[in-house]
């Protein structure tokens, strides 16, 4: 005989199962979605990979949400497991939250619909890249890629596969930058024909990267840290416990420098207002390559709109500033929630508290929790965010090599430069691959 | 400086730090590839640079290092980007004589250049008793044929 069987969901089961179990007295009301709560076939069970302080803020924003079952850690480092661990069991008053070293056990659970990834940028990519494969949607800290390479193929993935990407740049739900967005996009502006990005401040986030080692340390026990995971896709090189720490940022194999740091949100912000989420500058100019700041990359669209990449000059609003000017006026916010806008505009567009600003976070995982439900694109969606981040590698590109370079967002290459092209993508220590 | 670096950053004795090394001209990457008093921190620089600035002439001394444990991976970072045909050769030649980890690398490596000449020895490859190296190859005739 044979048998034949179609997929059976977790939310057939859970739907069928609660259907069936029409008898109140066995069935808590939170089963059953009363007194406010959320019923298990509406909630969205979740998984993390490699979550640290960063992505503990994120993980608490998840938390806070009614519909999120957070279900199992996966970290390199032991201390973290137990620090995700102890945060999830303490939220829900139990010790159900399993701890993984290993991402493919996390992968796994059939259970998990969707995984929060906050490791280092190294990952970023091809776990995203691996877990839409597993059948799950992501929610991925920025930067979100390495290269030019890593980033289109995160865009293609989630685009074939139907899953939903949401990149950690908050700020597109950010109640001031949206306000911003209005005014420019509500044509208050005027023409708009130049667009302002505050990429890593130099004194905080230099430009760039340095290929130094740390000199070596012994190698802790891979129980504590599994460094060769640690490592991941990167070039191996000797273990610093400095690394693991958190002190990885401004290392070549591990970072993508200043321009990407804040880029990731705010030319992000820029390719948002200018409804230019598909596409990437076709010009790359940079100046002020050497160690003294500031710095500029000076970009331009195919439809001619200017893009300034800069880290100085912009009215001291708060980080990740970004400024649209038309010809009717100009507007500029950033994370204080401050918006300054041209004398005449003063009547259209009110500033927002600080604390209302920061709640970006939130709302940025609402936005993703929603999406998930609905299977629509959220508004930091993977061709979105590996368009921002294909421009800005673009122009760390161009700050490397020192020169002004064409683009063709069309192909992702540097017509006629070799040098450029070759700068687009790194070989992956194995077994990973895009 | 960057963020929480405490101690100076390694150094090799003869060439010096990763940026004296980067400045390097390809010849002289090339060269340091071959030197054996040269460390492995020195040869790991040398083939990430030549990623950018290597051309035919270095193909032979990155080709070389694809059956080093430690530096099998920084020479296929610096062969895969060289837009010249003896890269192609030169990895297609060492399937053979590799196993494991370092063959997948390289099988990885002839994917992303989309070599066209490896899909016969790749598509023996996908029957390999390694599992991982039966992937890999899959994955590479994948990237080379879409279509198969």
């Amino acid at each position: 005989m044979m048998i034949t069987s179609k997929p059976v969901s977790r939310r057939d089961i859970l739907g069928k199962g609660a259907a069936a179990a029409a008898a109140p007295l066995i069935v808590p009301a939170s089963v059953l979605g009363l007194s406010g709560a959320t019923p298990p076939s509406d909630r969205v069970t979740l998984g993390g990979l490699g979550i640290g302080s960063r992505g503990a803020r994120v993980l608490q924003s998840f938390l806070a949400q009614q519909d999120v079952q957070f279900l199992a850690i996966c970290d390199v480092r032991d201390e973290r497991r137990e620090a995700i661990k102890s945060i999830a069991d303490k939220k829900y008053g139990n010790s159900d939250c399993k701890m993984y070293a290993d991402q493919e056990e996390l992968w796994a659970r059939r259970d998990i619909d969707a995984v929060l990834i906050a490791t280092g940028d190294r990952w970023h990519a091809p776990l995203s890249i691996l877990t839409a494969r597993a059948g799950k949607d992501v929610y991925c800290e920025k930067p979100c890629s390495m290269t030019i390479a890593e980033s289109r193929a995160l865009a293609d993935t989630f685009q074939r596969l139907g899953r939903v990407y949401q990149a950690g740049t908050q700020r597109r739900n950010g109640v001031n930058f949206n306000r911003a967005f209005d005014l420019a996009r509500g044509g208050k502006l005027g023409k708009v024909h130049t667009l302002h990005a505050e990429v890593g401040p130099g004194d905080r986030w230099p430009p760039a990267t340095t290929h130094a080692w740390l000199p070596e340390e012994p190698e802790p026990p891979r129980q504590v840290v599994d460094w060769d995971r640690w490592l991941g896709p990167a070039p191996w090189r000797p273990y610093n416990s400095a690394y693991v720490q958190g002190k990885w940022r401004g290392y070549f194999d591990f970072h993508g420098g200043g321009i990407l740091e804040w880029g990731a949100h705010t030319v992000d912000l820029c390719q948002w207002v200018a409804g230019l989420d598909g596409t990437a500058p076709v010009e790359y100019d940079p100046k002020g390559m050497g160690s003294d700041t500031p710095y500029t990359v000076e970009c331009r669209y195919a439809n001619g709109l200017r893009l300034v990449m800069r880290d100085k000059g912009f009215m001291g609003l708060g980080s990740c500033a970004f400024r649209v000017e038309g010809d009717a006026g100009w507007v500029e916010t950033a994370d204080s929630g401050t918006i300054e806008t041209a004398e005449k505009l003063w009547a259209e567009v009110e500033s927002v508290p600080r604390e209302v600003a920061a709640e970006a976070t939130t709302r940025h995982v609402r936005d993703f929790l929603d999406c998930v439900k609905s299977r629509k694109a959220p508004r930091a969606n993977a061709l979105a965010a590996a368009q921002t981040h294909i421009a800005c590698h673009a122009a760390y590109i161009a700050f490397q090599l020192g020169r002004k370079l064409r683009f063709d967002p069309a192909t992702d290459t540097f017509p006629g430069d070799e040098q450029a092209n070759r700068m687009r993508s790194r070989a992956m220590r194995v077994p990973w691959r895009l | 400086m960057p963020q929480g670096q405490k101690a100076p950053a390694m150094s090799d004795p003869r060439y010096g730090s990763a940026e004296q090394i980067m400045a390097l001209s390809a010849p002289k990457l090339a060269a340091l590839l071959k030197d054996p008093s040269a460390t492995l921190y020195a040869k790991a620089k040398a083939c990430q640079r030549l990623a950018v600035v290597g051309d035919r002439a270095a193909v032979p001394a990155l080709a070389s290092l694809l059956g080093d444990e430690k530096l099998s991976h920084y020479a296929r970072t610096g062969l895969e980007p060289i837009p010249d045909p003896s890269v192609d050769d030169a990895l297609r030649a060492a399937l053979p004589k590799l196993k494991g980890k370092l063959l997948t690398g390289v099988i990885n490596s002839i994917g992303q250049r989309r070599d066209p000449k490896a899909i016969e020895p790749l598509a023996r490859l996908i029957y390999d008793a390694d599992p991982e190296v039966a992937r890999a190859a899959s994955a590479a005739l994948a990237r080379i044929r879409p279509g198969i």
